[in-house]
């Protein structure tokens, strides 16, 4: 157990920071190699170093602070993007990114790493801030377009994350730890009321729910493809962690908000003509079902929900890597622009094969699983109540919009006509990192030897059994039912398809949730100017004080005149100003004489004898 | 009897007798004076170290009887916790200005003897046990004030020192109305005799009448003397026209002595519980030392004359003091005693540093400070740092004194006085950083020393000569002694600010034994 001991003081984060700094000094293939290998070591400790907290220290005079803290979810999450981490290291590489746009990136994949592993509040706030920075370093690491779309980003992350703040430090306030679930009434996730609903609405910025989503499709499609790569694994699958830690009983609204998101998500995807917003409107629908088995809340649903959630990271991540060759290789961005591609470089169209039908969860790949999973939990014919009816049509509908989008972006870009132009197929290395992360699909989604594997890494899932002390079954994702489901599902879309392909090619529309960035700007350039108004104004009326008061500090004789002849006679003895005084420094020419202050002095007397005796 | 137990004697009738010294051997020497002040001086600052060491390690009061006088006539020196403070302040003082005064005067036999009367009489006004003594040691200090004041060349000085003369005797006399009906009520005029009457109770009401009448004519009285708003009017003129070499004497200690003489009164004599008892007392106490702040920092803050700039700032600072006796709490009479030793230490300072830039750079008004910093970096130095202490920014000496105050007033709940102190702070911000901005942030409108006349263009140029009487000063009359007075005095300025423990613990016993 010595090896092990030392892995509890190796803070994956820290690790991942080194090869950062390291990467900004090295040459290029090596700080990539350092990267890769740093990552693969993170890899490696998540799923070797046994449960508990690790590293608890004081921080800033709050005891108990626990930045590594290890049970089944983080080992589960921290095992997804350290693996996925290793290869999109690698893709990058060999997409030809820069040394700075890897250190940035490294930077940003540690701190979801440290977001990940945090075991309390504060560590946690630190780590999600520190995130929304490198994301938004990251994306305006590309300039251009990425530039503008990068503000909105730091805007929405901005608000999402002093909401979470806020939320945190009402917990403090409320139960005076931050430790997760430590002196909440039920004993879990975080406090409730105030603290609880700040936390779901700066959570949800980060997980996209719908209306707070606008900065996912608005930025991921902007920035270097390989920077996509990064940002589609990392903000939001560790958001969706965190929403587990603040809610792990669930929520019948929260329920229904990944319903909505599924549907939502999928219909705007189909919409899209640009390969990386599609898949990013696809982000927020595989999101969706995340949140759906989140909170649906029982044993099940949350291990479905984990299981898509490291199944998103690697098949959401290959999809990005595939389309990225794609813009690599060809420079367009939009879909219909494209096609035919697959005799061009039919690496490329296998690795979106793969990761097409891992994401529209297609038997024999890990999304099957895990999908399955959460519909069942929601499907009231398996475990879900009676209240989950309607949430089931949702996902169903999701899952079908699902197909539909992925047969739409493969249709037109990798069938669909003969190909226009002569393009090489990926690099080595991209192939390598596609093929790594496809093979992963694929193997944990394998009838009978693969997927045992997979849902054994679950939470709250011992090997294919589902064990919690109110709630035990086994998992059968290949039973007949399921597989008939599947069948039902893919021909209502194969012929859904069919009818679609033509009016869908002509409607542009686009997402009137978008209404957020013009009304995002409207509102911050008429705050600032009412701002910059009213400094104004403020500016204007100070400076004019502090003259006045100068002039009278530099001419306290004039300002005495002055102030003299306004009074009467009887009261101030003002002499003539002569000045022709020979440049003789001013002085104040108000005397009392000996015999005024005699005056005063006996009146003074004379009230105090009043006033005493 | 033992040694130790004549100094209090000693360190009131040495420096008396040896005033004479320069005048008999004047008749022989000429320039004597300095000499023997600086041993007398020195001498004294040993002795009343000698016996404040003794004071403060057994914890107890000397008292000295003079003569085999009856207790209640009796002539009586009183040693204690509160009056060694002052007494070291003052033999300090004394001793560190000759520095000052040896070059820049001024000079003669007949200026040292009253510089060793004034400090005679300060120190006797000090130490003295009974009421009557204290208004003999009053009109000595009176006397020796005049006479240095008026050793001013000039008509102003004249005028100035007649002013002090009538106003400083009036309030003399004044309290000495008091101290009569103080022994019409008691038949005695040992303090601690009256103490005890005053303060054990069993008073009738005509007794008490009496009491109170005699309060109110010696807190006025006092308050000439301390220079209170509106009774201030001889100090602007005294400091302004006093000659460089007595400004600060007179500054630092008698103000500040009268001070001390008016809290020995007000509390050792008459007592807390008789200022809470009585109505209106503690507030006509407050209301004339807040007034005193606002009208005195607000008066400081138009001034040109930078010493009468002090002159008014030194209203205010006392005001300060008189407003935090009129709080009567523990806190803040421990707060007011450490100011008034503050105000002495930094005012002096202050004093010595624009007599210095007076002599060396020629410059006494504000407008004339401009670019001083540049061209006299050392006492432009120093007197900016005696300016930020001034203000009460920590670490200072007069950080600790408003400190003190402040807590006092909050713990008593007076909030004007709080308030008072706030807005003290802020104008006096106001005065310092006018100077400070002069000094620091203006260039020089002339740099060629040897041309007096301000060419600045609004001012109309002197045709008749008028100004010739001043000359620019030359850096060659100021002496290694006074640059190194001003910078003491500005390192000790900042040094006592971390003392203000040593302070609390010094005069705790007495404080305590004051109220309860």
């Amino acid at each position: 157990m010595t090896e092990l001991d030392i892995l509890t003081h190796a803070y994956p984060p820290l690790i991942v920071f080194a090869a950062a700094l390291f990467m900004l000094v090295l040459p290029r293939v090596l700080g990539y190699a350092l990267g890769a290998l740093s990552l693969a070591a993170v890899t490696v400790i998540a799923y070797l170093i046994p449960d508990g907290a690790y590293l608890t220290t004081t921080f800033l005079g709050f005891a108990d602070i626990q930045p590594f803290f290890v049970d089944e979810f983080s080992r589960l999450v921290g095992l997804g993007l350290g693996f996925l981490g290793t290869f999109a290291v690698i893709y990058a590489y060999s997409s030809g990114a820069s040394r700075v746009q890897g250190a940035f990136a490294l930077a940003y994949v540690a701190s979801a790493i440290g977001a990940t592993f945090a075991g309390d509040w504060l560590v946690l706030v630190f780590m999600w801030e520190l995130m929304a920075v490198t994301s938004t370093v990251l994306i305006w690491n590309y300039g251009g377009d990425a530039i503008r779309s990068g503000y909105r980003y730091a805007i929405a992350h901005g608000i999402g994350g002093s909401l979470l703040l806020f939320a945190v430090t009402a917990h403090y306030a409320q139960v005076g730890e931050f430790t997760y679930g430590a002196g909440v009434a039920d004993g879990v996730g975080i406090a409730h009321t105030v603290p609880a609903l700040l936390a779901v609405l700066g959570i949800g910025v980060n997980v996209a729910f719908v209306g707070f989503h606008t900065w996912l499709p608005d930025t991921y499609p902007k920035p270097h493809f390989a920077t996509s790569v990064f940002l589609a694994a990392f903000t939001t699958k560790t958001s969706a962690l965190i929403l587990y830690r603040a809610f792990p009983d669930g929520h019948l609204y929260l329920a229904y908000m990944g319903g909505l998101m599924a549907v939502y998500g999928v219909v705007f995807a189909l919409l899209q003509h640009d390969m990386r917003a599609l898949l990013s409107y696809h982000i927020q629908a595989q999101l969706g079902y995340i949140v759906a088995g989140i909170g649906i809340g029982s044993a099940i649903g949350i291990a479905g929900a984990m299981g898509h959630l490291f199944n998103n990271v690697l098949y959401k991540s290959l999809l990005f890597m595939a389309v990225g060759v794609v813009i690599y290789r060809t420079g367009e961005n939009d879909l219909y622009k494209l096609g035919g591609l697959w005799k061009e470089m039919p690496l490329t169209a296998i690795a979106f094969l793969v990761g097409a039908l891992s994401i529209t969860a297609v038997p024999g790949f890990s999304g099957f699983v895990s999908k399955g999973m959460v519909l069942d939990a929601a499907d009231p014919g398996y475990y879900g109540g009676p209240e989950y009816q309607a949430l089931y049509w949702l996902l169903f509908i999701g899952a079908i919009g699902t197909f539909l989008s992925f047969i739409k972006l493969g249709f037109y870009v990798f069938l669909h006509g003969p190909s226009d132009r002569t393009v090489k197929d990926a690099e080595t290395g991209q192939t390598v990192a596609m093929f790594s992360v496809g093979g992963a699909c694929l193997v944990l989604g394998l009838p009978i030897i693969g997927w045992p594997v997979f849902t054994d890494l679950l939470p709250l899932v011992d090997g294919s059994a589902v064990v919690t002390p109110d709630f035990e079954t086994t998992l059968h994702p290949y039973s007949p039912g399921h597989l008939f489901d599947f069948l039902v599902l893919a021909t209502v879309s194969v012929v859904g398809f069919k009818i679609i392909r033509k009016p869908l090619s002509k409607l542009d529309l686009g997402d009137p949730a978008m209404f957020v960035n013009p009304a995002t700007y409207y509102v911050g350039r008429g705050s600032m100017v009412a701002v910059t108004d009213t400094y104004r104004a403020v500016d204007a009326a100070a400076v004019g004080l502090v003259r006045q008061v100068y002039w009278i500090g530099n001419n306290p004789v004039l300002a005495v005149d002055a102030l003299g002849r306004r009074m009467p006679d009887w009261m101030v003895e003002l002499e003539e100003r002569q000045p022709a005084d020979g440049g003789r420094p001013s002085t104040i020419h108000l005397r009392a004489s000996i015999g005024l202050t005699v005056l005063i002095l006996t009146v003074i007397l004379t009230i105090m004898l009043l006033l005493l005796v | 009897m033992s040694n130790v137990e004549l100094i209090p004697v000693l360190l009131v009738v040495a420096p008396i007798l040896l005033a004479t010294l320069p005048i008999v051997l004047g008749l022989r020497f000429e320039r004597t004076g300095w000499s023997v002040t600086a041993l007398t001086t020195t001498g004294l600052f040993a002795a009343s170290l000698i016996l404040a060491q003794r004071v403060y390690s057994t914890q107890s009061a000397e008292i000295y009887g003079l003569g085999g006088w009856d207790e209640q006539f009796g002539i009586v020196l009183i040693a204690d916790q509160l009056s060694m403070l002052i007494v070291v302040l003052i033999t300090a003082t004394a001793a560190g200005l000759l520095a000052f005064t040896r070059l820049a005067g001024p000079r003669g036999n007949t200026f040292y003897t009253g510089y060793l009367l004034l400090v005679g009489g300060l120190l006797g006004l000090t130490l003295t046990g009974d009421v009557f003594n204290m208004f003999v040691f009053l009109e000595i200090v009176g006397l020796g004030t005049y006479a240095l004041i008026s050793s001013g060349d000039g008509p102003e000085s004249a005028v100035a020192a007649l002013k002090y003369l009538i106003l400083g005797t009036v309030g003399a006399s004044i309290y000495l109305i008091g101290v009569g009906f103080l022994f019409m009520a008691t038949g005695t005029l040992n303090m601690m005799e009256l103490a005890d009457v005053i303060q054990n109770g069993g008073l009738d009401d005509q007794q008490l009448n009496l009491i109170r009448a005699a309060f109110a004519f010696m807190f006025v009285g006092f308050a000439i003397k301390v220079a209170q708003w509106p009774l201030h009017t001889w100090q602007p003129d005294a400091y302004q026209h006093a000659p460089d070499g007595v400004t600060p004497l007179i500054a630092a200690l008698v103000s500040t002595v009268s001070a001390y003489a008016l809290a020995r009164i007000m509390f050792d004599v008459f007592g807390p519980e008789f200022l809470i008892q009585t109505p209106y007392a503690r507030e006509i106490v407050v209301t004339v030392g807040s007034i005193s702040v606002i009208a005195g920092s607000t008066l400081a803050v138009i001034q040109q004359d930078v010493k009468r700039m002090l002159a008014y700032s030194s209203v205010s600072q006392f005001g300060l003091v008189v407003a935090a006796y009129g709080v009567v709490t523990e806190t803040a009479l421990t707060g007011a005693i450490i100011h008034l030793i503050g105000h002495g230490v930094m005012k002096a300072g202050l004093f010595v540093a624009a007599g210095v830039i007076a002599i060396g750079y020629g410059a006494r008004t504000v407008d004339e400070y401009a670019g001083l910093a540049h061209h006299r970096p050392v006492p432009a130095a120093g007197m900016a740092v005696l300016l930020i202490a001034l203000i009460g920014i920590p670490p200072s000496v007069g950080f600790i004194g408003k400190w003190y105050i402040a807590v006092g007033a909050v713990e008593a709940q007076a909030w004007s006085v709080a308030a008072v102190i706030f807005l003290s702070t802020m104008l006096t911000l106001a005065y310092a950083a006018r100077l400070l901005e002069k000094m620091y942030f203006t260039p020089a409108r002339n740099v060629d020393p040897g041309s007096h006349r301000s060419t600045d263009a609004g001012s109309p140029v002197a045709t008749d000569g008028g100004a010739s009487s001043q000359t620019r000063g030359s850096p060659d009359a100021v002496s290694l002694g006074m640059l190194a007075l001003v910078v003491s005095v500005a390192i000790i300025a900042v040094i006592l600010g971390f003392a203000g423990d040593v302070f609390f613990e010094l005069l705790e016993p007495f404080v305590d034994e004051v109220f309860n």
